[in-house]
């Protein structure tokens, strides 16, 4: 078997909620709270949950745009936890990102042409002859053509915007790909498009992906495996086909038949569940589930449950599940 | 029974760039109990629809330039502004996407939901609190005395969109029009809303139009649905025609395009190529053509028109027999 490419082990992110006079730091929001997993070369992690889950900013952790609070992050075996500066400059050539909303992503001012040269000038690759043939190989591998170069993000649609940033990220032959919500600002008729893409892309330079999204449809279509993130802690992790077929945890289960199926003959049997999600702020007791759990039992409100094997599963649930 | 009927809805806006036609010629109907869903993708007008029933079209940009909006006998489109303004609210309540941004964030809920109330009945303020407190307990919010006296910044986006139902019901309307009041949400937040709607329908009997771009969300909840492009419907019929017997390829696209748990991961997913049309330069002919699989060159002349498929089922393809 080959060695993981990223390997997370009880990641932690809390930041700081300043209150009172001072601004002293008197409580944390615990956005991420303890995350463990792998993933492997050319391989799909998606990642599931509802909004303040902590998906977003466990992606950002790993991208290193924050400096985690505690636990560790290795990548091809290396410790990136805590690399600052200039030593984090060869990492970022391998994990790169996308975002959301590529209006806000990409520079506004700057031409596609200035937007998708800049990593090879900050990594200081190539002359200038060079970048320019690179670029328009990019425009190409992304479906644009190439009198891109001298137009704005403004001139282009969404799905075109995305694109963009799909090129940027991949600018410079990275190994790992965080795509956070990457095409949930689009039309369906456009995000299949995108979709078909990142697929194409995995394939031709073996990229690795962690998916980040609410949509778990999208999100099991791409990935080989899934995670579900609850209140900053993955609470289920197991291929897409089982994480569908066979849901372990009361929460993946509703997450499941919460999702409207596109068959007017289908008759949902719905396991909903009541309340919001409580604030990571002051995250509940025990289980961070239990109050809108449809089988809490006492255990569960003392107990904090970690991940254990459930046939395929990581499952972090007290419930008897075999 | 048709409880609304929209009748060649044209609505133009002014733009620095000149005047577009947001909606051309579109027709529905409503019928009394049910949920008509209407979708689409961005820019295609059924927000605009919306807003042109409720006469809510930002003004001086947005006129209904023709058509008529039947509800009940009266045309919407000529009323005068405070005969609208008594059916607003009282006979047709709107729902919006952005919860946050239907409430006012200065006032309390309480005074929000007494204010539809003191508007459109004649009651006291007492009888008005009191009522407010009811409705805000039959859409499923927790001590709702409570949170009479509270902000809408104090409450979660589902409770938020439960309020926004709230103030829309709470005279009783007969229509309610909910513009993507799921979209926003999260899947299990999107499902108890879901279902709330549903349960209140049933239990006041009134109508629905659900807005919305997500399939699923049609499909689970709606009896008709009407499919729109750039302006102009392409298909309309019942939630089964539209699902299992789609006859525009437009509609054929959308359906095929969208992942679902049961695709198989990383497969193929049909596309529908290229993009919506800007409203500045439409085509001259059908304005799917340009995307269309199966286009002719006597698409790209002719504006197709609504044919009749089979009953209640209309699509606009010049082609829908061949394909």
């Amino acid at each position: 078997m080959t060695d993981p490419i990223l390997k997370v082990s009880n990641l932690k992110m809390h930041f700081p909620v300043k209150e009172g006079i001072l601004l002293r730091a008197q409580k944390f929001n615990r956005a991420v709270d303890g995350v463990s997993f792998e993933i492997n070369p050319g391989e799909t992690m998606g990642l599931v949950g509802e909004s303040g889950c902590g998906k977003s900013t466990l992606g950002r952790c790993i991208a290193r745009l924050y400096s985690p609070t505690d636990g560790k992050i290795e990548f091809e075996g290396t410790d990136i936890t805590h690399l600052r500066g200039k030593k984090l400059l060869p990492i970022r050539q391998h994990i790169q990102m996308i975002f959301q909303d590529p209006m806000e992503s990409l520079n506004a001012r700057h031409t596609v042409g200035d937007i998708l040269e800049e990593p090879f000038i900050i990594h200081r690759m190539g002359e200038k002859a060079e970048r320019a043939t690179r670029v328009r190989k990019l425009l190409d591998i992304v479906g644009l053509p190439s009198r891109s170069v001298t137009r704005y993000p403004f001139e282009f649609s969404g799905g075109q915007r995305q694109r963009i940033g799909i090129a940027r990220s991949i600018a410079l032959n990275p190994k790992l790909v965080i795509c956070d919500e990457p095409v949930s600002a689009l039309d369906v008729s456009i995000q299949s498009q995108i979709l078909n893409l990142l697929v194409d892309l995995q394939q031709e330079f073996n990229l690795a992906y962690l998916f980040i999204a609410h949509d778990l449809a999208v999100v099991k279509h791409i990935s080989d495996r899934i995670a579900i993130m609850y209140l900053g802690n993955i609470v289920e992790e197991a291929t897409g086909e089982s994480t569908y077929h066979k849901p372990r945890h009361p929460y993946t289960r509703s997450l499941i038949s919460a999702i409207p199926v596109p068959d007017p003959h289908k008759q949902v049997n719905r396991e909903v569940i009541t309340g919001d999600v409580p604030s990571p702020i002051s995250p509940p007791s025990g289980c961070h589930f239990h109050p809108r759990c449809p089988n809490v039992m006492d255990k569960c409100k003392a107990d904090s449950p970690t991940l254990r094997r459930v046939a395929d599963h990581q499952v972090a649930c007290h419930l008897d599940l075999d | 029974m048709a409880l609304l009927e929209v009748n060649n809805l044209v609505t133009e806006f002014d733009t620095d760039e000149g005047r577009v036609r947001a909606v051309d010629d579109i027709s529905f109907t409503a019928e009394t109990g049910k949920t008509l869903g209407i979708v689409g993708e961005s820019g295609c007008g059924k927000s605009v629809t919306a807003l042109s029933i409720m006469r809510l079209l930002p003004q001086p940009m947005g006129q209904v330039v023709s058509g008529t909006v039947n509800f009940d006998g009266r045309d919407l489109a000529h009323l005068t502004l405070p005969e609208m303004e008594k059916i607003r609210g009282a006979r047709i309540g709107m729902v919006f996407q952005e919860p946050m941004t239907a409430l006012n964030p200065v006032h309390t809920i309480g005074r929000q939901i007494t204010e539809v109330l003191l508007l459109h009945k004649n009651i006291t303020a007492q009888e008005a609190t009191r009522e407010g407190v009811e409705i805000l307990d039959k859409v499923g919010i927790p001590s709702p005395d409570v949170r009479m006296s509270e902000y809408p910044h104090q409450l979660s986006g589902g409770m938020r969109q439960r309020v926004v139902i709230a103030i829309a019901l709470a005279c009783s309307p007969d229509l309610l029009i909910a513009d993507e009041p799921t979209t926003a949400l999260d899947v299990t937040i999107q499902a108890q809303i879901l279902e709330l709607i549903k349960n209140l329908q049933a239990d006041m009997g009134m109508s629905v139009i659900l807005i919305t771009h997500d399939l699923g969300v049609i499909a689970e909840t709606c009896d008709d649905v009407v499919v729109m492009y750039a302006g102009k419907i392409a298909e309309t019929g019942s939630v089964f025609d539209i699902f299992d017997r789609p006859s525009h390829p437009y509609t054929k696209g959308l359906l095929s395009s969208i992942p679902t748990l049961e695709t198989v991961p990383k497969s193929k997913l049909s596309v529908i190529e290229g993009m919506v049309p800007g409203l500045m330069d439409l085509p001259k002919g059908c304005r799917f053509e340009n995307r269309c699989t199966y286009r002719t060159d006597f698409c790209q002349d002719s504006p197709p028109k609504l044919e009749t498929v089979a009953d209640h089922h209309h699509v606009s393809c010049l082609r829908w027999r061949d394909i």
